[in-house]
């Protein structure tokens, strides 16, 4: 009995003090784990939409609450500000829709008076030869510097030419870039004064 | 018993991989590249050292009958620190040894050693014992992943070393490449071993 005893408390004890020391560990390292994730992950799509900066983008991200998801939780968002001489001149950050064959994300840039910098696929799981065409860059392409009026596929007036075959997808990607634009003008003023 | 003995056993006479023949899922698996086997085998190193150093320190208060769940706990306990710090500061390696990370838990040599040798010795000669069957495990990883990357991509450390026109052999940096590396290499210890 006394055995017993004494194998809980050892046990009980060791597991205690492991789970206490990984707890501090993990809150520690929240922070640069969080940095090297998005540095790794997503700063190449990041690149991609931002040009002329001479910070860095992930490190000056600002993370702001946006609206709420269907069960009622805050949405939390990244945005990677890009500043030329200390002032913010674009923001980076992503937005999705659903294409065809599920979510396709999408990272946007946009420009500071409200245009598009530049638009980049992140991730798709579109039909390859067709709706996986949105990835090339004459596609992308075509968001440079337009305005919330004009991002619209060309068949409605706007002035993106969809991808032949792959009107879903196409449509995907301008609402998602259209969700991001109409976003920008409400978190604008925060992210820049930071 | 000396201290230098306990050390230099695990660079040579009882080097893990070869003369072992322990631990050899993640020598077979990352040695892909000598900067790859150098990471898991530093990794690997902190691992068998921190829990070397527990199990001898509690090797009194433990009870015989949960020694090994009490060890698989301590040095599961510094593999998840190793695995956060990587994530932190050294993601791109993270990237790479990826799953292989967190199955230094499972790995023989670091179970072995808090088993067959922390567990009756004092903390000193545990730290002896981690360091040098790590390090050993280290250089054994590196030369392998050194003779796979020279030969498969005809680099060594990430930089081109062989001449422009070497045809590198895709083979070697894949699994089968690593069996047939690892056979040559224990074939070779052996020769040597036995000349003595």
């Amino acid at each position: 009995m006394r055995d017993i005893i004494r194998m809980v408390i050892v046990l009980t004890i060791i597991c205690g003090a492991s789970g206490l020391t990984l707890s501090t560990v993990k809150q520690v390292t929240e922070e640069p784990r969080e940095y090297s994730y998005l540095k790794f992950v997503k700063e190449p799509s990041i690149k991609a939409v931002l040009s002329g900066y001479d910070n860095d983008p992930v490190m000056d991200r600002v993370t702001l609450t946006v609206g709420k998801d269907d069960k009622g939780q805050p949405i939390q968002k990244q945005f990677f500000p890009a500043k030329s001489g200390g002032k913010v001149t674009t923001i980076a950050f992503d937005s999705s829709a659903i294409g065809y064959g599920g979510p396709i994300s999408v990272m946007v840039g946009v420009n500071i008076d409200g245009s598009l910098a530049a638009v980049s696929i992140m991730s798709h799981s579109e039909t390859p030869g067709l709706g996986a065409r949105s990835t090339e860059p004459w596609f992308t392409a075509q968001f440079k510097g337009l305005s919330l009026g004009a991002v619209g596929l060309s068949s409605k007036g706007g002035k993106v030419d969809a991808i032949s075959g792959a009107s879903i997808t196409s449509a995907a990607v301008v609402k998602a870039v259209r969700d991001a634009m109409e976003l920008f003008p409400k978190v604008k003023d925060e992210v820049t004064k930071s | 018993m000396s201290l230098a003995t306990e050390f230099t056993k695990g660079l040579w006479k009882e080097i893990p991989p070869f003369r072992l023949v322990l631990g050899l899922c993640p020598t077979l698996a990352v040695t892909t590249a000598a900067k790859n086997g150098i990471g898991m085998g530093l990794a690997t190193t902190f691992v068998l050292v921190c829990s070397n150093i527990l199990v001898s320190l509690l090797r009194k208060f433990i009870p015989s009958k949960v020694r090994i769940a009490s060890y698989i706990v301590i040095i599961a306990s510094f593999v998840v620190i190793v695995e956060l710090a990587m994530q932190a500061y050294f993601y791109s390696l993270y990237q790479i040894l990826g799953i292989f990370i967190p199955l230094i838990v499972v790995n023989c040599i670091v179970l072995g050693r808090a088993e067959a040798f922390a567990s009756k010795n004092s903390v000193v000669y545990s730290v002896a014992d981690g360091l040098g069957m790590g390090l050993g495990f280290t250089a054994s990883l590196t030369v392998l992943g050194s003779i796979r990357e020279l030969l498969g991509a005809g680099n060594l450390f990430g930089a081109h070393v062989l001449w422009s026109s070497f045809e590198p052999f895709t083979f070697m940096v894949k699994a089968p490449g690593a069996f047939v590396c690892l056979g040559f290499l224990l074939g070779f210890m052996n020769i040597i071993g036995t000349k003595k």
